[in-house]
């Protein structure tokens, strides 16, 4: 047998005083004989009599409603209320509260609404605002309240769920120039190490069977008296993959406009280095190291690129309980991609997780995300020296892993990867072997 | 019981700090319309005592909590003012303190109706009150006339209204018991 569905609508504690005064006035004026004691309970009966004449049967409904657009944090987002009356009585007031994620900046998110809503009409809030960082936010859950006849009757509050509102990582400016120590498609935009078809000038060099015609360079064979062609260095695309340490989030997140948590680093990094390798058609992956261990299968164009920033606002701290290692061999990752490793440095997993790398062949650079003022909160007298044995550490780690031939660089928009990109490719140009 | 107590104190600078006008001004409205009944139904020589204090308390405490039970308890308390003033000190009764208090007591009830629903720091489109108090002025007129037309037809209103008095209440009783059994056949 089902519950019975609670009511809708319900009593308020201004139809039970109407009640009671208006009894109680009534049973003292006809007791005592005093009209006037009948007239002083005429408001209240009267009222209700108007009042209750109609009842509402419906709920109010409300919408959510949120940008659909491209928004990128530090954008202007427009979300909003609706609130709709399907009864054919008007509401006297419907209360209705939104909660919204902390980092969209709506304008009086924070208050409820009073408005009122026709029958049979609808009455909408507008919540302009700006969005202040990446990832999944929330507008809502909303909640609504009515209240009818007069106030003397109110009705269930009504929830909507949230609806999310996209906002992605703003892209800081990246570039590198520097050749890609690996390049192995059949065509790119990278000269490779290898002669073949392509823009870059590597020699001239004797005419042999199989040499095209047009390749014949005719003022060195002219002055050699023999045929002489001009090979060229292959252009090839290269494969980057993108390794995201979320073992723990450092530092605290300011917004777009604040400070940067190891987090925000992380991402917005990632979205500047994947924009500009496959704008230059190159493949790009990504991979989480953390206990989900997420990834993203390599892939070129535009359409990836939209793919890696819809990837990045799912982007959490995923920590690993500290007994176990995070499920990463190098034999997932490709031989000839660059492995870009995003990380803080922080935990001795993930400088393992490097030295591993590096030992099994792959050409990685790690770049580090740590926020440079970070220091945990102090706590009493000892803090600040325990945080700068941290410190000394850390260098020490970073110190023994440059040594292993992992280069580590600090994050710092464009041009941050030139030099170590070049120190990587001059490796990879070595022979190979242990 | 302290600590709740406590609790609420604590929270009266964020309470003033969030406070809107429009919500501000409806319990303004409560209680200058609990203030005003007081004053009129009790009487001149009980109000100049040291009594006024508690009934003026008991007058403003609906804009306070007007989810409580103040409003009732303070509607009741200046019926009962009106009972001592007219019985007890046999004031004579004045066709407008009838329509005063009578006035005074539904814009408090009503008021206090809708500061209820009506969050202190919610942003309000100016329609939500104007058409509160519009509904409300138009069941005040209807009263002020019923009372007029009452009170015209009883010549001493002090004594032989006694009729009339019956024939009001037993259709008002009436009308509310149809009320409440609409009420609970709904829910």
């Amino acid at each position: 047998m089902t519950e019975p569905a609670a009511p809708s609508w319900a009593p308020t504690r201004a139809l039970g005083r109407s009640v009671l005064l208006t009894g109680l006035l009534l049973l003292l004026g006809v007791a005592l004989g005093r009209v006037d004691l009948v007239l002083l309970a005429a408001p209240f009966a009267i009222g209700a009599a108007l009042h209750l004449r109609r009842r509402p049967e419906s709920v109010p409904e409300v919408t959510i409603t949120a940008d659909e657009t491209y928004l990128v944090e530090g954008g202007a987002v427009q979300a909003g209320l609706t609130v709709a009356n399907p009864d054919a009585l008007g509401y006297d007031l419907v209360v209705v509260r939104t909660k919204t994620s902390p980092w969209l900046r709506l304008e009086h998110s924070d208050r409820p609404f009073a408005i009122t809503v026709p029958s049979d009409g609808w009455a909408a809030i507008d919540l302009p605002g700006e969005a202040l960082r990446w990832g999944r936010q929330d507008v809502g859950p909303a909640a609504a309240r009515a209240a009818a006849c007069g106030g003397l009757l109110a009705s269930r509050p009504v929830v909507t769920p949230a609806r999310g509102v996209r906002v992605y990582p703003t892209t800081e400016p990246f570039k590198a120039t520097e050749a890609m120590p690996a390049a192995a498609g059949l065509v790119g935009a990278h000269r490779s190490r290898r002669l073949g078809e392509g823009g870059e000038l590597a020699g001239v060099r004797q005419f042999a069977p199989g040499d095209r015609l047009r390749r014949i360079d005719w003022r060195v064979s002219l002055r050699t008296r023999d045929l002489h062609v001009a090979s060229t260095l292959s252009d090839r695309d290269a494969e980057v993959l993108l390794l995201l340490d979320l073992l723990g989030e450092v530092g605290r997140s300011g917004g777009v406009r604040g400070s940067a948590s190891v987090l925000d680093t992380t991402v917005r990094a990632a979205a500047a280095v994947a924009e500009h390798y496959l704008h230059r058609g190159d493949r790009v992956s990504l991979l989480e190291y953390g206990a989900t261990a997420r990834r993203l299968r390599a892939a070129s164009g535009r359409r990836q690129y939209l793919t890696v920033l819809e990837w990045l606002l799912d982007v959490r701290a995923d920590p690993v309980e500290e007994d176990y290692e995070p499920a990463l061999g190098a034999h997932h990752i490709s031989t000839s991609a660059l492995v870009v490793v995003l990380t803080p440095l922080v935990d001795p997993r993930a400088a393992d997780m490097l030295a591993q790398l590096t030992q099994a062949g792959r050409f990685v650079v790690a770049v580090d995300t740590l926020p440079e003022e970070t220091a945990p909160p102090v706590r009493n007298q000892w803090t600040p020296f325990a945080t700068r044995l941290w410190r000394i550490e850390r260098e020490n780690v970073l110190g023994r892993l440059r040594e292993h031939g992992v280069p580590v660089v600090t994050w710092a928009g464009a041009g941050s990867l030139d030099l170590v990109l070049r120190d990587v490719a001059r490796m990879a140009a070595a022979p190979r072997g242990r | 019981m302290l600590t709740g107590l406590l609790r609420r104190l604590s929270r009266i600078p964020t309470v003033v700090r969030r406070a809107t006008v429009v919500p501000v001004t409806v319990r303004c409205g409560i209680a200058l319309a609990g203030v005003l009944a007081m004053t009129v139904a009790w009487p001149t020589a009980l109000l100049a005592s040291q009594f006024v204090v508690p009934l003026l308390v008991i007058a403003v405490w609906p804009a306070f909590a007007p989810r409580g039970r103040g409003a009732t308890f303070a509607a009741l308390i200046a019926v009962a003012g009106w009972i001592v003033d007219t019985a007890g000190y046999d004031s004579r009764i004045a066709l407008w303190r009838v329509v005063s208090l009578a006035t005074l007591l539904y814009l408090g009830h009503t008021l206090t109706a809708l500061a209820a629903v009506l969050p202190y720091d919610a942003v309000v489109n100016l329609d939500v009150p104007g058409l509160w108090i519009g509904r409300a002025l138009i069941v005040v007129l209807i009263s002020a006339v019923l009372t007029v037309l009452a009170l015209g037809l009883t010549e001493d209103l002090g004594g032989d209204a006694f009729q009339l008095a019956t024939l009001a209440g037993l259709a008002a009783a009436t009308g509310v018991t149809v009320i409440l059994v609409r009420l609970t056949r709904r829910t």
